[in-house]
């Protein structure tokens, strides 16, 4: 499992590229993760961050009425988010190429 | 209450009505948790229209609410809370002045009620004896009437910022209850010290007096 420290600053650009794929909401967006490989990621630890990401206007949210009752709310990646997602994608290259580095070839360079 | 954050709380209300038995208690602290939190109202009511479906949801597939949200509901709420714009001054001072106005007003229409001018009024009324429809107003019950509005400040706000909490409070805190069982003396003996009366005021003036604080309120909160 992840460490929830080491996904902190990870989800939220995940999130994000879930939703990039197609206008989904929460439940799905939890599940889609949990494909991937992110364990133990619920539908309640992503929505403060849905949340973040919608006051951040990455993404745009609409409700729509669900065969429970309630109303589901969608959400659908905006320009912004787009842009934040090429940044956090570049970031993260950076961030794992410098690990790679690291584990992969640092031995060398203390020898 | 305006009508839009008026007409979401009704949906949430029936909503939760929907709720299992399991799931209910979780979310009357969450949001018991919320309402003291410093977002407006309307806010309040999207966060609950969306925690309903989310437990509404896991009730469907056989899930509970601890499932989809985990056991730290305050971690979880404060995170949730941080998201929104908190709620500017002007609106909390209409927020005050709005409890304030409607406490106020309860609190008049029951001394009105139970005063014993009313009582008096009243038995003079049926019996055709001359009508006196000054009704007194004693230093104890001003005292009273403002250590109950701080007291229920307090207490409210005590609730709703322990709300997670509370129920261990009442079970093991034998001070706690004590305390507010203590209270009750404080304001026999308030009862009576403060019998001298400060001023007389003619009860139909008295009821438009609180009516119009009533009103006050009923302005405020839809503001």
């Amino acid at each position: 499992m992840i460490p929830s420290q080491m996904l902190k600053g990870t989800l939220e650009g995940c999130i994000l590229k879930v939703i990039s794929y197609q206008e989904t909401y929460g439940y799905e967006i939890s599940q889609a993760l949990q494909e991937y490989g992110f364990q133990d990621i619920s539908e309640g630890t992503i929505y403060p961050l849905l949340l973040r990401l919608e006051k951040n206007g990455l993404v745009t949210t609409q409700y729509r009425a669900s065969s429970l009752g309630p109303k589901r709310k969608y959400f659908q990646i905006s320009s912004e988010g787009e842009i934040a997602l090429t940044s956090f994608f570049a970031n993260w290259k950076e961030l794992e190429n410098a690990v790679n580095q690291l584990f992969q070839n640092g031995g060398q360079k203390h020898e | 209450m305006n009508k839009r954050t008026h007409e979401l709380n009704r949906i949430n209300n029936d909503l939760d009505k929907l709720l299992d038995p399991e799931n209910e208690p979780a979310m009357t602290d969450i949001v018991c948790y919320l309402r003291g939190a410093s977002i407006s109202l309307y806010n309040q009511e999207i966060i609950r229209q969306d925690l309903l479906e989310m437990g509404l949801s896991a009730q469907e597939r056989g899930e509970n609410i601890q499932t989809v949200i985990g056991t730290d509901y305050k971690t979880f709420c404060d995170e949730i809370i941080a998201s929104f714009p908190p709620k500017s001054n002007k609106e909390k001072v209409i927020d005050f002045f709005d409890t304030v106005f409607l406490s106020l007003s309860i609190f008049c229409a029951i001394n009105i009620i139970m005063a014993n001018e009313t009582l008096v009024l009243i038995h003079n009324l049926i019996v055709g004896e001359p009508l006196n429809f000054n009704i007194s107003i004693t230093s104890g019950l001003i005292v009273s009437l403002l250590i109950a509005l701080v007291a229920a400040f307090a207490i409210v706000n005590f609730i709703m910022k322990n709300s997670f909490t509370i129920g261990n409070l009442f079970h093991n805190n034998r001070p706690t209850v004590l305390l507010v069982l203590g209270s009750f003396p404080v304001f026999l003996i308030i009862a009576w010290f403060g019998r001298n009366t400060v001023f007389t005021v003619n009860i139909f003036i008295a009821l438009l007096f609180s009516l119009g604080l009533y009103l006050a309120h009923c302005v405020l909160s839809r503001l």
